[in-house]
């Protein structure tokens, strides 16, 4: 390193300490009955959310709303509001909380009850599938944020070389793959995310359901072992083995779009906010992508996308001017203006309805017309205080299925076996 | 036999050196590479070694973007502070364990080993809890206790067995003398184990410098955070900026590389002038 | 060294105080800090606790967690990888750490430079460096494949992580650039205090540069080494942040470690989740053990 590098950092550093230091000076003295609540949600969608926040503070003198942003890690923010929560913890008010812990969060008694804190009007013209995973035991515990579903992204400019249709159905897309390989640089038929972790789960349940099949069945029985998710799994194992990338068993979102990004996939199954971050500077299909709905399997008649999503929650420990005050907050959040104005600034898919329709946003996200029918479809993973368990279960033998290191039929049996002893 | 070796010999030295350091820095090159790469050849298939262009803006994204420089002075406040006082802390133990006469050291010794057998994550909600009776979250105070803590096994154990190596009679010249317990082990003792314990200095101050799990558990006020979680708070939904966080690794990775390079000089010069004489 | 006896009857007295006063400081950062997280894990353990049902009430029901234990797969699995990976990398770590060691304590030009050098894997946060390997080993542009294809290793991108050889082997390659330094670093503390006085009266009586090694070095050095390897064989075992980020426990590397954190932290099982941290607790107090009996008593009996 050269000394005139090394002025260069100095000069940088010191400007930034600077630069903290200024922004650390005291905040402007607040009302006397102003109450403060802590709102503490991930990075991933940190710089909208603190616009929204910034926006509800300026509005009201009432609550003031400080937030707590986390890295963007799914397992990093559980632990820490497990740590929080567990411990009786009141230091945090509002959480943002991904869709499959709200039953977790809620059976440990963490979570307060919204039914009488928060106005019924504010759900109503919400999404019934982000609302009904809000609610356990007919009581609301959760505030529906945003919602989160997958697509099937394609390259248009492979398709329209082709001269193909775009197909529907999962034995369609293969045939197309392998004409489409040599195509506009196209080395691989497939992209998802396979590697063992929840992303594996939200994949390989769309198998399964657009398969007909499915995991609990209506009294939460496990029903995994059957003909329909067998044959759902095994068409999952052949696009592993023979066309997606060999490393796709390892791949979590970043590194799928990483390969899709480069022009080397034919289709990635990704989630919607894709349709912008697959686009940015460094990808090289910018232009070329367009999006579908999933496949349909071979037994099945409608393909559903595995719904996904982050609620907003309040913690049950804190008092009650606490908890009115972030109901007052997350109400803001969720009503029809503010998913609106967040949806514009954040490209996440909203839970109003209206928003979907809206004329503003379809100017910006012409998509959404048609992503609509695809989130109605749109299927939630099993709603237990088990999740993680069986969550864990379903990526563990999956995973071994799809690298071979067991047979797609015996890890099928394995995990209904597992699945038993578990909903015992 | 000594001469022969010579030119053969150094030059074999060399190489073995050379391919050895070489291994060992690569992913550090790579990153310092990726740091200053054009965002076009980041992520470019195949692997990009040399960049066509230097670019020096995700440096200043880093500065801009977040406030990394109140978090290279925390991290710097803590880690340093952790460092001294476990010196401190550690060595006096240690010189008890090694060198004065009283039972139960043995018990002592695992007693204070126990504190790095549980899993780290075991300890994370308890002593969250304790801080927050303590009213010690978002303190420097409660990030440096435990972080002397889970420092001390290793530089008391250490410490113990360096004091145990120095011969017998030195304090007992020196009480003759009329010393005190705490003049010997200050003017005396410590000094003698000056080179040892730098080496111990380093590595509880690159612990402290690199925790996350602790930092982002007892650290939620985002003034207050320490380096590693500021990079983790890097990546959102939209990008992972990964040359950003090249840029990152480089600017905490560069200082501590000086620091030793500074401290090196000190430790050697001390060998020589104050070290161990039979 | 032999034990001075020589009736200083009221000075052992004094130094029994001074041991102690110097102790204390250490001894409350064990009390505050250290004591409870273990006092409670122990308790935990003895308990049903599982966070989801808090109406269960949480029974006290002794040493059932620890029974479960012995028949569950999964914990033995993970304690058998975990063996494993411990012995090799420690091993590893060891070699390469005392070469590095005895190299950095050699007088040669730049030897500053390359002990700093050596130090950046360590200096480098994990969280960044986990993360830094993942890429690398990836299957599509990652340097470990690029690096691999040049040399004529290897005849086509692989993806590394995505078999159980090919896991293991990423995960002790890591484990050892990350932490040879730190053996290096301890081992070099220990040759800095073999006064050179040793090496020049060995060399006067003609001794080459293997039995200086095996004569002079390696018993000045040996408890030290012990320290180290003792210090290193802990953190291996309690093996966490790397698993989770490189493969998250898939291809059977799931250690012991991940399993608990999995029913603490995923499951929210605190009592099981307790009883494996005590397991990982009981196992390494064992592994410690043995290291004492190999040091002697030469850390406590002077």
């Amino acid at each position: 390193m050269t000394s005139k590098q090394v002025k260069r950092m100095t000069a940088m550093l010191s400007a930034g300490i600077m630069g903290t230091a200024m922004i650390a000076a005291p905040a402007a003295v607040q009302a006397d009955d102003t109450v403060t609540i802590t709102f503490s949600f991930d990075q991933g969608v940190g710089e909208p959310t603190q616009k929204i926040v910034d926006a509800y503070n300026e509005s009201q003198d009432k609550v003031k709303v400080e937030t707590v942003i986390l890295p963007q890690d799914a397992n990093t923010v559980h632990d820490d509001f497990v740590n929080k929560l567990a411990s009786g913890d009141t230091s945090v008010d509002v959480m943002g909380l991904d869709v499959t812990y709200i039953d977790e969060f809620a059976s440990a008694g963490w979570l307060a009850d919204l039914t009488d804190l928060v106005d019924s009007s504010v759900t109503e013209g919400m999404l019934t599938g982000p609302v009904e995973g809000a609610t356990k035991d007919g009581r609301l515990v959760a505030m529906p944020w945003f919602t989160n579903s997958s697509v099937l992204f394609y390259r248009q400019d492979v398709i329209d070389e082709l001269g193909a249709e775009v197909p529907d159905t999962w034995e369609g897309w293969m045939e197309l793959a392998d004409k489409a390989v040599g195509v506009n640089g196209v080395e691989y038929g497939a992209d998802f995310q396979a590697a063992q972790s929840e992303a594996l789960v939200c994949n390989w349940v769309e198998y399964v359901w657009s398969n007909g099949g499915d995991i609990l069945d209506e009294s939460g029985n496990p029903v995994v072992n059957s003909e329909n998710n067998i044959e759902a799994t095994t068409i999952m194992k052949k696009l592993v083995d023979e066309y997606a990338p060999e490393g796709v068993t390892t791949y979590t979102e970043t590194e799928s779009e990483q390969v899709f990004k480069e022009g080397k996939c034919l289709f990635i199954r990704d989630w919607s906010g894709f349709w912008s971050s697959g686009q940015d500077e460094g990808s090289k299909v910018t232009g070329k992508i367009a999006a579908t709905k999933l496949p349909v399997g071979p037994s099945g008649t409608e393909s559903h996308t595995c719904l996904g999503g982050l609620d907003l929650v309040i913690n049950n420990n804190i008092d009650d001017t606490q908890k009115e005050a972030a109901a007052d907050f997350i109400s803001y959040m969720a009503s029809a203006e503010t998913q609106k104005e967040m949806t514009l600034i954040s490209s996440q898919p909203p839970v109003v309805k209206d928003v979907y329709t809206d004329s503003d946003i379809l100017e910006v996200i012409p998509f959404y017309e048609e992503f609509y029918g695809i989130i109605e479809t749109g299927k939630s993973r099993p709603m237990s205080p088990k999740y993680a368990k069986l969550s864990d279960a379903i990526q563990r033998n999956i995973h071994q299925a799809l690298t071979g290191e067991s047979e797609v039929e015996k890890a099928i049996e394995a995990l209904q076996n597992e699945l038993e002893e578990l909903t015992k | 036999m000594e001469k022969t070796k010579s030119i053969a010999g150094k030059a074999a030295f060399a190489v073995f050196v050379i391919v050895f350091v070489g291994i060992i820095i690569l992913p550090f090159f790579w990153q310092f590479m990726t740091s200053v790469k054009p965002l076009s050849e980041i992520s470019a298939i195949p692997a990009k070694w040399i960049p066509s262009s230097v670019h020096g803006e995700f440096y200043v994204n880093v500065f801009t973007k977040h406030p990394f420089g109140r978090y290279l002075l925390n991290s710097f406040i803590v880690a340093l502070t952790t460092t001294v006082l476990s010196i401190l802390i550690g060595a006096s133990a240690a010189y008890a364990l090694a060198r004065l006469r009283f039972k139960g050291k043995k018990i002592m010794l695992m007693a204070i080993l126990s504190i790095s057998m549980f899993p780290t994550i075991a300890t994370l909600s308890p002593i969250y809890l304790l801080l927050k009776n303590l009213k010690l979250l978002n303190t420097y105070a409660g990030l440096i206790l435990p972080y002397i803590t889970f420092a001390l096994p290793l530089a008391i154990w250490l410490l113990t067995n360096f004091f145990a190596q120095l011969p017998k009679g030195f304090e007992e010249a020196a009480a003759i003398d009329g010393c005190s317990r705490a003049r010997i082990f200050f003017t005396i003792m410590l000094p003698l184990i000056k080179p040892a314990t730098f080496s111990v200095a380093l590595i509880v101050f690159i612990n402290a410098w690199n925790e996350y799990i602790y930092a982002l558990t007892f650290m939620t006020n985002d003034m207050m955070r320490t380096v590693p979680v500021g990079i983790a708070l890097f990546p959102s939904n939209y990008e992972l900026p990964w040359g950003d966080m090249a840029a990152a690794t480089v600017v905490v990775t560069v200082p501590l590389i000086i620091l030793v390079l500074i401290f090196q000089k000190k430790i050697i010069a001390g060998l020589t002038t104050g070290g161990v004489k039979e | 060294m032999k034990k001075a006896k020589k009736g200083y009857g009221s000075l052992e007295k004094t130094e029994t105080r001074d041991a102690w006063i110097m102790m204390t400081p250490a001894i409350i950062c064990l009390l505050v800090v250290a004591v409870y997280p273990i006092l409670r894990t122990f308790w935990l353990s003895l308990h049903e606790m599982v966070l989801t049902d808090p109406g269960s009430g949480y029974p006290f029901i002794g040493l059932k967690n620890y029974g479960s234990i012995l028949t569950d797969a999964r914990a033995m699995e993970a304690i058998i990888f975990t063996l494993k990976f411990t012995v090799v990398t420690v091993f590893f770590e060891l070699l390469i750490g005392f070469t590095a060691a005895l190299i950095m304590n050699k007088g040669f030009k730049a030897k500053g430079l390359v002990r700093a050098a050596i130090l950046i894997p360590w200096a480098i946060p994990t969280s960044v460096s986990a993360m830094m390997w993942k890429f690398i080993y990836n299957d599509q542009y990652g340097l470990f494949n690029d690096i691999l294809q040049r040399l004529g290793v290897i005849d086509g991108y692989k993806a590394w992580l995505s078999t159980s050889g090919g896991s293991f082997m990423a995960l002790v390659i890591t484990d050892i650039w990350k932490t040879a330094p730190y053996m290096a670093l301890l081992i070099l503390a220990g040759l800095q205090m073999v006064p050179d006085e040793m090496y020049e009266a060995a060399k006067i009586d003609g001794a080459n540069v293997f039995q200086r090694f095996r004569y002079v070095t390696l018993p000045t050095v040996k408890t030290t080494v012990l320290v180290a390897l003792l210090f290193r064989t802990l953190d291996a075992f309690r093996v966490f942040d790397l698993i989770s980020v490189m493969t998250g426990g898939a291809n059977g590397t799931e250690s012991i470690s991940v399993y608990a954190y999995n029913n603490l932290m995923k499951f929210l099982d605190f009592g099981y989740g307790s009883s494996l941290a005590v397991l990982i607790f009981i196992v390494v107090f064992i592994i410690s053990l043995i290291y004492m009996k190999l040091m002697g008593d030469k850390l406590t009996e002077f």
